[in-house]
């Protein structure tokens, strides 16, 4: 087993909230008489945690193990602290409580181009920023031409920057990070900029610093496929707590199911106040996932029912019920309907089934209409289910959002026809 | 079970870690000894702001010459002409280039770090290397225009007086040496401790502008200190670059008003100045991540 090459404990980091400035200087005046000269507790550091609530833990008694040539993710939603725990990491800021300890040199990535000047040349700008993430000179000469060569800036390399396209300039700013060589790489979010061939590119580096190069990686990031394919172990930080660690699967498949948008079942059981009119009543609409394992979240993979029960108020009304899904962005995906038919007073219920591969990651909301004869509205249940589908892909090395609402799985051959050597037309 | 044996080991391998993050803050220890790994980069730094500040500019470093002459145009027309202020008896063009050269030296090594925090906010916020690398880059930009002012005012005291270069080798060389270290000195502490103060307290901002003009007429620069009514003389000189100044003019041109004693005053005060300047910069800078 690895070695912990760092070893997190019991951190913890207060932030004071609200307008720092007016006032301040006599707070801290106060602040100093009361715990300097009084010797009174800092009132700032209640033992019970935030009790002031102009003050707020960024983090709270956060304790893992990092060990040697692990990749390790950390996850959570904005504000969950992700971006202060780095930072103590780095050595930008220091906890309130607790303590950090490690081996090897360290190196953070909070973004790319860290102290680029815009009026520089692309050659300056590689030296500077090297610099500032503590390259020493040798190794920049060393790799100069590497990292220009992996940038595709080469001529440009004498322009200043502020010349270069976006995507110029985030290559170049990626370019000199990916050649550094610490023990320990944090990085932040990195991915959240550029398009998705450039995405493509530094995972795949990350991915080669820590296999072949046995590198202890720090990750952060949004990307849930990113964080599985490339992390080892992960955690989850929600509101300063560590609230799971474990195989990085794990910990993503349990932050997606708890934070996954989704509205799965509504159910009315007093016909008088249920959503309807004097045609129709609805009963209740359910959306069933079918998973191995009920923790998991839905994937693009899983097939879906819906099933819902209405009361028919009139006899030997014909009806035909719809079914529409939308995308987030109020897109129709589909509309699909029933057979018409005659309905007896009372309750009547239905079932739609959506296989599985069929649509892609994303936000999706589903209505139902009640139509009459085929062709008059009895009464449109808008937007009464929805669900988040979650990317899955397989043996990808690509992590860009796919295209498209729909991702089906059609069947899909490619072939050699002729070997090159023996037919190859005008050449 | 594996976390309890997990947690034994590594207690008794405490001694194997190399660094420790932990809540206090030090006065000298970490940034201190990190500053000679960085050196190349506050190389960069100094290249940097040449190369920024000469691009696209007309007459690019030409200015770092045009300002001092310019400034001494107008002191020659308005202090030496106009109001006929006594200069020691000395060459009124190299009495007052003299100060202004020194001047620019202190005032552009305090405002340069006084705002250390401030400008370099977001930067510091996203990478970790010792902060006192750029405080201590600004100084060393603002030696190498001093430099360039130098050389104008030694090519035009070799022009007016050869034989005070000529015949005092030793005297003006120690001067230059000892005046110019002391005056940077003493704006790099200045600016250090006030770097942290505006950093916390943003209105201090203004102050600092209304101290670089106030002090300007606490030293010597546009008049000699044997003007001064000797009642006053000594509370001039508690100003560490009074006799500094002096000091210079007398190294260069064989006048001036100071003792050993005031001169040792301006250099332990400075040393003093510096030193604080520099462990409050180290043991705060961290904790003002947070309030920034």
């Amino acid at each position: 087993m690895a070695e912990p090459i760092i070893q997190v404990e019991a951190l913890s980091k207060l932030y004071a909230l609200g307008k720092v400035g007016t006032g301040s200087f006599r707070q801290d005046i106060k602040r100093w008489w009361l715990s300097s000269v009084l010797k009174k507790n800092d009132p700032f550091f209640s033992e019970t945690g935030a009790a002031d609530d102009s003050h707020i833990w960024a983090l709270h008694d956060v304790s893992f193990d990092v060990k040697e040539g692990e990749v390790f993710g950390i996850i959570g939603s904005n504000g969950a602290g992700k971006s202060t725990l780095l930072k103590i990491l780095s050595g930008i800021i220091n906890p309130t409580r607790g303590i950090v300890r490690g081996r090897g040199r360290i190196n953070s990535l909070l973004e790319i181009g860290t102290g680029f000047n815009d009026e520089l040349s692309g050659r300056e700008n590689i030296y500077l920023n090297g610099y500032f993430l503590g390259m020493q000179r040798r190794e920049i000469k060393k790799k100069f031409d590497e990292i220009v060569a992996f940038s595709g800036v080469e001529q440009f390399i004498d322009t200043p920057v502020k010349r270069y396209s976006s995507g110029m300039y985030m290559r170049l700013a990626f370019a000199v990070a990916a050649h550094l060589e610490p023990d320990i790489l944090i990085v932040d979010e990195v991915l959240a900029v550029g398009d998705a061939d450039f995405q493509k590119k530094c995972l795949g580096k990350m991915q080669e610093v820590s296999s072949r190069q046995g590198r202890t990686i720090l990750y952060v990031s949004h990307n849930m496929q990113s964080v599985i394919s490339l992390c080892h172990r992960a955690m989850h930080l929600q509101k300063g707590k560590m609230i799971d660690i474990g195989t990085s699967l794990k910990v993503v498949n349990a932050y997606m199911s708890r934070h996954q948008q989704k509205r799965y079942r509504q159910s009315w059981d007093d016909i008088n106040h249920s959503p309807g009119n004097n045609f129709i009543r609805v009963n209740f609409v359910e959306l069933i996932p079918h998973l191995k394992n009920a923790d998991d979240p839905v994937d693009i993979r899983t097939p879906i029912t819906i099933r819902f029960k209405f009361w028919n108020l009139i006899e030997g009304q014909n009806i035909c019920v719809g079914l529409h899904l939308f995308t987030q962005s109020r897109e129709c995906i589909f509309d699909v309907s029933s057979t018409p038919q005659e309905f007896r007073k009372g309750l009547a219920e239905g079932q739609v089934d959506i296989p599985g591969n069929f649509l892609n990651d994303g936000s999706y909301y589903f209505s139902l209409i009640f139509v009459k004869d085929t062709s008059v509205e009895l009464f449109y249940l808008e937007d009464c289910l929805s669900l988040e589908v979650e990317d899955y892909r397989e043996n990808m090395n690509w992590f860009g959002k796919w295209s498209g609402h729909v991702r089906p799985k059609f069947p899909f051959r490619v072939r050699q026809l002729a070997h090159a050597k023996e037919a190859v037309p005008g050449s | 079970m594996e976390t309890i044996f997990d947690l034994s080991q590594t207690t008794s391998s405490k001694k194997s870690w190399a660094w420790e993050i932990k809540p206090e803050s030090f006065w000298w220890k970490g940034q201190f000894l990190q500053l000679w790994s960085y050196r190349h980069l506050l190389l960069r730094l100094v290249r940097r702001d040449f190369l920024i500040h000469h691009q696209q500019t007309l007459l690019g470093p030409l200015w770092i010459v045009f300002q001092p002459v310019i400034v001494l145009i107008i002191y020659v027309l308005i202090f030496e002409k106009a109001v006929g202020l006594s200069t020691d008896g000395l060459p009124p063009s190299l009495f007052y280039l003299s100060g202004i050269i020194l001047w620019t030296l202190f005032a552009e090594c305090f405002t340069g770090t006084s705002f250390t925090f401030i400008q370099n906010g977001s930067l510091f916020g996203k990478v970790y290397f010792p902060r006192l690398i750029m405080p201590l880059s600004v100084m060393l930009v603002n030696f190498i225009r001093f430099g360039i002012q130098f050389l104008i005012f030694f090519v035009m005291l070799l022009v007016v007086d050869p034989r005070q270069v000529i015949d005092h080798p030793l005297r003006w060389f120690s001067a230059m040496i000892f005046s110019t270290v002391v005056v940077a000195s003493f704006g790099l502490g200045m600016g250090l401790i006030f770097s942290i103060l505006t950093a916390k307290y943003r209105d201090l901002v203004n102050v600092i502008h209304l101290i670089v003009r106030l002090l300007m007429f606490a030293t010597p620069i546009i008049y000699p200190l044997s003007i001064v009514d000797p009642a006053f003389r000594l509370w001039v000189s508690l100003n560490p670059m009074c006799p500094v100044v002096e000091f210079f003019r007398f190294g260069f041109m064989g006048q001036g008003t100071f003792t050993g004693v005031q001169l040792l005053y301006s250099a332990g005060s400075t040393l003093l100045l510096v030193l604080a300047g520099s462990l409050l910069f180290n043991k705060f800078g961290n904790r003002l991540q947070d309030v920034i």
